[in-house]
């Protein structure tokens, strides 16, 4: 048995090494597409709350999963959650793509015929335009639910840690926490490949930006098309 | 430098950005290693001189559910051999650690417990590596219904 320092080590070392070896690949162009939907402002801030919401997400699963001492019973319980939000994201990404490449005009995104297309339309675009910073906060904290192997891992390891707990009380709190550093470990990656995005040489240049709209227009759809098939 | 930096920047930032359509629908390229088919029954593979048996119950083996995982190995092992251990990932892609400690259930056989994870990708190979300590390791390949 493991102590707990070395269990949040471990966690957070895991963290570090699937978020350069798994999350790049698969939650890449999500940060990018928030980079380069920040344009001029600095990502920075939005980038970290972004991701603080996404690890908050990581820790409140933990502790629940280790007070059920079960990750498949809590699994079973939020698939279809996770099946919309994982719709929403490609769906978010899409019409990022799409406003970016300046194909998306006034953001009338569902047409505004009725008052519940409008209200959609409005929210949607308000989202678009997601230059307030605060916005990604939500944002990180519904896209933690996103469907994810190594999260779904790390998940299993709390669900033994809540089992072995003297109480659920501490069980959680050492679900929460080593769900946390899970997450934590898997900022500097994602961090990374955001800054890259950012740099002003890169955004100044209309092509590339236009190819990256597209880029990220594919993806959304495969996120939406992936979703639908989960 | 400056101008190298933009460049590589550029390049890294296409090969993140066209390789997601590739992980997130994966087309599996892996389906010619599956040396196992754990949903007919038991397999067994060779390590050293010793044949190691595994099962995976219930069948069929599907993602997200608990699973008991069962080895039994046969042949010439040391007289202390430790208790094997399986350690459960996706060939190619990494999706952190995920072990499955085995215990003693009688003679050279070892039971525990584990789930097998889902890949939003798509991609259903699994991998099951069956490690003996101080004798080996061998890798069971099979397909896991989502």
């Amino acid at each position: 048995m493991l102590s707990t320092e070395t269990l949040f080590l471990l966690y957070l070392s895991t963290g570090f090494t699937v978020g350069f070896g798994h999350c790049i690949g698969m939650c890449g162009p999500i940060v990018v597409t928030f980079s380069l939907n920040l344009k001029e402002k600095n990502i920075l801030v939005p980038q970290l709350l972004y991701h603080l919401g996404r690890t908050i997400t990581y820790a409140i699963l933990g502790g629940v999963v280790a007070a059920a001492g079960s990750f498949s019973m809590v699994a079973a319980n939020i698939e279809s959650f996770q099946k919309g939000v994982m719709i929403f994201t490609g769906a978010l990404i899409m019409l990022m793509g799409l406003a970016m490449a300046g194909w998306l005009p006034h953001w009338n995104v569902f047409g505004d015929h009725s008052k519940a297309g409008a209200w959609i339309s409005k929210s949607f675009g308000k989202l678009l335009k997601a230059k307030s910073t605060l916005i990604y906060f939500p944002l990180g904290l519904l896209l933690g639910l996103l469907p994810c192997g190594p999260v779904y891992t790390a998940l299993l390891g709390t669900a033994r840690t809540g089992m072995d707990a003297a109480s659920i009380f501490q069980g959680v709190l050492t679900g929460m926490g080593l769900m946390a550093a899970f997450g934590i470990g898997t900022v500097p990656a994602l961090f990374l490949v955001a800054k890259l995005a950012d740099l002003d040489w890169l955004k100044s240049r209309a092509i590339i930006y236009k190819v990256g709209a597209v880029l990220m227009m594919i993806v959304g759809i495969l996120f939406v098309v992936k979703g639908i098939r989960y | 430098m400056q101008h190298l930096f933009n460049m590589f920047s550029v390049g890294l930032l296409t090969a993140i950005l066209l390789a997601a359509p590739g992980r997130i629908s994966a087309g599996d390229k892996y389906q010619a290693k599956i040396n196992c088919d754990l949903h007919a029954g038991a397999c067994t593979q060779f390590l050293s001189e010793n044949a190691v048996t595994l099962e995976v119950t219930p069948r069929p083996v599907k993602a997200m559910q608990d699973l008991a995982f069962k080895v039994t190995l046969k042949g010439k092992l040391p007289p202390d051999t430790k208790l094997p251990y399986i350690d459960l990932g996706m060939p190619g892609m990494n999706m952190g650690p995920n072990r499955v400690q085995l215990k003693s259930a009688g003679s050279a056989a070892y039971e525990g417990r584990g789930v097998i994870v889902r890949c939003p990708s798509g991609r259903r190979i699994w991998q099951a590596a069956v490690t003996i300590p101080d004798v080996g390791q061998i890798d069971f390949i099979f397909d896991v219904i989502y």
